[in-house]
């Protein structure tokens, strides 16, 4: 495994080296069968995406004007009156606001043991060797299996960990029925499955960070802080910032696994901005509702991307 | 000569300190293993424990009695099976549609990069930026339009919609790794654009075809939300709904659940073993390009 992890990156860093040299055919030269043939390629995906994503869009936002209930039933434009509604429902507010502390706390929880267990695979060694094969389960394994091994893990009664727990005298009680701290459970189990993504990816970029730089530093007497901020982490920072934009929209949108949970409760304290929308369009029958709070959700989103792009964006030299 | 010399002290004193300075590398990593497999080791015993051992106030970390009774159960008297076939004509189908279209779209876009190709690669990538959240209420009404709710080929559809722009950027990678010089050879000796594609580069493409098929049906293997709303029918359903089901009627029984979970889990742990080193290398490449 660890072969062909460090492996690729080098060969892709090869056939980019020779692309300029055998660049691709111009438009004026590229033959007509080829073009067809290329047009006719992408065209499936095209049509995909559209029908599929493109409309759909559309029709979310021509949605949130009117004033439908459940999905499909005829309804009348309203123009603005659906967000009004949504602006001034607390609930919409208290989901945004839970939404941005999952998102937050997700990153960093995942963040800090991605980044440790990356350093750990980087060893030699029989136990950073295997570990490379397997750290990656909780990732692959489905979110319904994910929910249902932690709801058994952490049972009130039978529970192992409640009982390991509880050998020590410690009671953790019920952590999904607890509204207390459901919500942080949710969090922590849902960056058990999230986390190995991380930690591979940084684990990959770290290998492409050449030796004899590092080496080089240690002899010019620059100590392992100093080393990883000169030499580490710009090498990692374009990384980083594809994982921390792509991670946080992954992190954002994730449904499944508070739904199959504790569907959003108790008493409402896990209910992020997702899982919000799910429940107002097919519990509360509320379509325009729901599309209405999509469409601020999505507004959101790309008004926090654009500011992280603007300012996380590592400078390329 | 002299910093020769430093250096080997250094690295001298460090092999001296290794004693002590291990100790947390080495808490760390019984920890992380603790954390990753312990679940996993928990649920598969557990799956093999009986009715009353597994629910026990001291817990047994080895199977007292081997049973098999909690399998025979799940597939004799719940619905698990008819959620297994559903699962696998799913996963199979989006697979095969998946790898078509991405290959095809992929070979289009990096290899023969038609005019307008940068472009187009560009926003079916920021197409699949879109959360799935915006779309659960509109994506309803296009599938109840084109008559695809309660069907097998609206939930492909749909899969197929959130797999393709990622695969044909995994295959991106895979497709430049390819020397271009082949074509030229392949021009000279008289193929068609059309037998360089399948004849020629195709083959070369095999581990790309693996690592997209593997990601398109663990996709649709665990793929909830959609399947949970385009989907009515019990006879349809797929795993992710199936189990939760399950679990709702069988609560007290956990043997039960947990063999349902191990039948669920394994065939996405057992593709990745075979993949999973192809997938994992493109998604550096991609991530570190």
């Amino acid at each position: 495994m660890s072969n062909s992890v460090t492996s690729r990156p080098a060969a892709l860093a090869n056939s980019r080296q020779r692309r300029p040299g055998a660049a691709a055919p111009s438009a004026r030269r590229q033959p007509l069968s080829e073009r067809l043939l290329g047009y006719g390629l992408i065209a499936p995906i095209v049509i995909v995406m559209a029908v599929v994503i493109v409309f759909p869009v559309v029709n979310a936002v021509v949605t949130s004007f009117q004033d439908q209930r459940v999905i499909g039933s005829p309804s009348d434009f309203v123009g603005f009156d659906t967000y009004a509604k949504i602006l001034g429902d607390n609930a919409f507010w208290e989901a945004l606001g839970r939404s941005g502390i999952w998102l937050v706390a997700n990153m960093a929880v995942q963040t800090v043991l991605a980044f440790a267990t990356a350093l750990l695979l980087q060893r030699r060694g029989w136990w950073s060797r295997t570990a490379r094969t397997w750290i990656v389960l909780p990732w692959v394994i489905p979110t319904v299996a994910v929910a249902v091994i932690w709801q058994w893990l952490l049972n009130s009664n039978y529970g192992i960990v409640h009982q390991l727990l509880g050998g020590i005298g410690i009671d953790i009680g019920s952590p999904f029925g607890d509204s207390a701290v459901a919500f942080f459970a949710v969090i922590l189990v849902n960056s058990w499955h999230w986390f190995p993504l991380s930690a591979v990816v940084i684990y990959g970029a770290l290998s492409t960070v050449p030796g004899e730089v590092l080496e080089a530093a240690k002899v010019d007497g620059a100590g392992a802080w100093r080393t990883f901020w000169a030499v580490t982490f710009p090498i990692l920072a374009p990384v980083l910032f594809a994982l921390g934009l792509v991670g946080s929209l992954w992190s954002f949108n994730v449904l499944d696994t508070i739904y199959l949970i504790t569907g959003g409760g108790p008493v409402d304290s896990t209910t992020t901005m997702p899982v919000y929308v799910y429940d107002t369009a097919f519990s509360a029958f509320r379509s325009s509702q729901a599309a209405a709070a999509s469409v601020l959700t999505v507004i959101v989103l790309a008004a926090a991307a654009l500011l992280f792009v603007r300012f996380a964006r590592p400078k390329e030299d | 000569m002299t910093t020769v010399a430093t250096a080997r002290q250094t690295r001298k004193r460090g092999a001296k300190g290794r004693g002590l300075a291990a100790v947390p590398r080495i808490v760390s990593m019984v920890v992380l293993t603790v954390l990753v497999l312990g679940p996993l080791y928990w649920v598969t015993i557990s799956a093999f424990k009986g009715r009353e051992e597994i629910i026990r106030s001291v817990p047994t970390f080895w199977p007292e009695t081997f049973t098999l009774s909690n399998f025979e159960q799940l597939f004799t008297s719940t619905e698990y099976p008819v959620f297994l076939t559903n699962s696998l004509i799913v996963g199979v189908a989006t697979t095969i549609v998946t790898v078509v279209i991405s290959l095809a779209a992929a070979y289009g876009l990096y290899r023969l990069k038609v005019p307008g190709s940068g472009k187009i690669a560009g926003i079916v990538l920021l197409s699949y930026m879109i959360p799935g959240t915006l779309l659960i209420v509109p994506l309803y009404r296009t599938l109840s339009g084109l008559g695809l709710i309660d069907s097998y080929a609206g939930l492909v559809l749909v899969n197929v919609a959130f797999t393709a722009p990622f695969c044909t950027w995994l295959l991106r990678g895979f497709i430049l790794a390819v020397p271009r010089d082949i074509d030229e050879a392949a021009a000279i000796d008289g193929a068609g654009p059309t037998r360089t594609m399948l004849q020629i580069v195709l083959p070369l493409l095999v581990p790309g075809i693996a690592t997209v098929s593997v990601y398109a049906f663990v996709f649709s293997w665990t793929e909830f939300v959609f399947a949970s709303q385009f989907i009515v029918s019990d006879s349809l359903q797929t795993l992710p709904i199936g189990l939760s089901a399950i679990i709702g009627q069988y609560t007290v029984n956990w043997g039960l659940v947990m063999a349902g979970t191990l039948f669920t889990l394994l065939p996405t742990v057992v593709l990745f073993i075979f993949v999973g080193r192809y997938f994992v290398g493109g998604l550096i490449a991609g991530a570190t390009k």
